[in-house]
């Protein structure tokens, strides 16, 4: 039942990082591989706050998390206006290869490459998540309210809107309307999304280190969107759901663990060169 | 007195060609005028220069007395102007109701969090929106179209289309880029009839055309433009008897 309640927990946090990647990718049109690292800042940040010497309640450090998330996520974002959609997948190679050198060894800070262990569980106004079973209704709470936001958002002016500058952001702005707002808007909330996230994580598995946050797991989200499809709220939860199936699925296979990690990454990879050449709509979605 | 639009000295170069060479006129408000001339004249450029898209080298637009110089194009259409493209620039996998939707100025909800935090609100406001955007479809005579996808449209009606998209924004002076071209009898009267239309009710436009008999039924003022240059302006009757600008004008291309 663990098992199953574990893999629950863990698509959901991801949803959120699908909706977050999504929102960046495939709507803002900021072709991003460091969404991983903006993870990451949030789950670091969160156990900071849950693990200071005068320690923070999960719901503030959740918040403090996601706000600072968000200023980093437009922070990271703000090149992409200034260069053109193939330098700034450079440019964000970079972000995402600095932050992973930052977590690996800031040793003071994130535990470096050994991680940071003994996260105490989030305690809900004096409910304390402590079993899976209580973890799967706080992510399922989390990212019901984050598929809600996102399926209000694209159902309102902003979803036309951002469908229009996918299109032409020459005519957009020609139809009087800030093509620069929305998508620094559309960054914003990608990096709450991203934030909040990073805190369920942590505090789900109590130990976090860099290899959670690196090029790898980002690549891992543009597949979950490219595979689930862009811009809908389906593909933002069918991506996360399959892909975390896989490795599950590869256990059932009675292969040994290190040819199991490999043979992921592979699978992933194949999947993603498959659905950009021939399916690139994904299962659920438009085109990226 | 101030024009309504004052157009001063404006120059702009690609590299070594020189598309705008101090270029002047002024537009009176609630007419018609026609901005002609041969191909590579400058006509798009002149449109792209006064909504913003690019920064002459020197000289300067103002309008209303207001001076546009270094506003970016939303500001623009917010001031007032509002153009189409000669190349159409719809957005093809959305419908003709969402096309003028997007035009639609002050929308709640075009920020994520307003949506997100009173999605009643919004969803109250877009009710309203469409109903505006409908209107708008209507009067350019699209309404039965409205719920097509851009693409299953025919010229004629995508034409029409970037005109009510324009409208919708609730600019008071339409630049429309050729609005006229390549259309059959039955679109080019419609689409005659339509600008008429809108310079009844108060609206201000200058047009881009290439069809004499287009100029000599629309236009009440003319702007001959050449190599950059605004040549002469006049009546239609005035521009196009004139030997001189029909050798520039035809010259070349017969
Ligand atoms: N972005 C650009 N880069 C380089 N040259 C350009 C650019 N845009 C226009 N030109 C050149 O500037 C000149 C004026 O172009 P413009 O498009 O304004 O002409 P036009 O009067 O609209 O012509 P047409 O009737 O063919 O639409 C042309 O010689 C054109 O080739
Ligand atoms: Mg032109």
């Amino acid at each position: 039942m663990d098992f199953l309640f574990s893999y629950i927990v863990l698509a959901e946090i991801y949803v959120l990082l699908g909706l977050s990647t999504n929102l960046l990718v495939g709507i803002a049109g900021i072709f991003s591989v460091s969404q991983a690292a903006v993870f990451g800042v949030g789950a670091y940040l969160v156990a900071h706050f849950m693990m200071a010497a005068d320690p923070l309640s999960f719901i503030p450090s959740m918040l403090i998390a996601a706000a600072c998330c968000v200023a980093l996520n437009i922070l990271v974002t703000l090149p992409s206006l200034r260069v053109s959609g193939d330098y700034f997948v450079v440019t964000s190679f970079g972000i995402q290869l600095l932050a992973t050198a930052v977590f690996t060894n800031w040793a003071q800070g994130t535990g470096g490459a050994n991680g940071l262990p003994g996260i105490p569980p989030p305690d809900l106004f004096g409910w304390p998540v402590e079993t899976t079973g209580r973890y799967v209704l706080l992510c399922t709470l989390f990212a019901g309210l984050g598929c809600l936001a996102f399926w209000l958002i694209m159902r309102a002016p902003f979803g036309r809107l951002v469908r229009a500058i996918r299109e032409d952001e020459t005519a957009v702005a020609a139809a009087g309307k800030n093509v620069l707002r929305a998508k620094v808007s559309a960054a914003a909330l990608a990096g709450a999304f991203a934030g909040t996230a990073g805190g369920l994580y942590a505090t789900f598995l109590s130990f976090i280190d860099p290899s959670s946050f690196d090029l790898d797991a980002s690549i891992l989200l543009l597949t979950m969107v490219v595979v689930g499809g862009a811009r809908t709220l389906a593909g933002s939860v069918i991506g996360p759901f399959l892909l975390l199936a896989l490795p599950q699925l590869l256990t059932l296979v009675d292969i040994p663990t290190t040819i199991a990690a490999a043979a992921r990454q592979l699978i992933y990879g194949l999947l993603l060169i498959v659905f950009m050449l021939f399916r690139p709509q994904g299962l659920a979605g438009e085109r990226l | 007195m101030t024009a309504y639009l004052q157009v001063d000295g404006l120059d702009h170069r690609f590299g070594g060609l020189r598309a705008l060479q101090e270029c002047s006129f002024t537009i009176e408000q609630g007419r018609i005028t026609c901005l002609v001339g041969p191909n590579g004249a400058g006509k798009t450029t002149i449109f792209n220069v006064i909504t913003g898209f690019l920064k002459p080298d020197q000289g300067s637009v103002a309008f209303r007395g207001r001076s546009l110089d270094g506003l970016r194009p939303q500001s623009i259409v917010h001031a007032g102007i509002a153009r189409t493209f000669q190349n159409l620039r719809l957005f093809t996998d959305l419908t003709a109701l969402d096309n003028v939707l997007v035009g639609i100025s002050g929308q709640f909800g075009e920020e994520p969090l307003g949506a997100i935090l009173r999605p009643m609100h919004t969803a109250r406001a877009q009710a309203r929106r469409r109903m505006e955007a409908m209107q708008t479809l209507e009067h350019v005579g699209l309404a039965d179209r409205a719920r097509d996808l851009v693409r299953n449209l025919s010229y004629g009606e995508q034409k029409l289309l970037t005109v009510a998209r324009v409208l919708a924004t609730g600019a008071e002076l339409l630049l429309l880029d050729e609005p006229a071209s390549g259309l059959s009898a039955g679109a080019l009267d419609a689409i005659m009839s339509l600008l008429r239309r809108l310079q009844n009710e108060g609206k201000t436009l200058l047009v881009v055309e290439h069809n004499t008999r287009v100029v000599q039924q629309i236009a009440d003022d003319v702007l001959f433009l050449h190599q950059g240059h605004l040549m002469a302006q006049g009546t239609p009757e005035r521009i196009i008897s004139d030997p001189a600008l029909a050798e520039i004008y035809f010259g070349g291309a017969l």
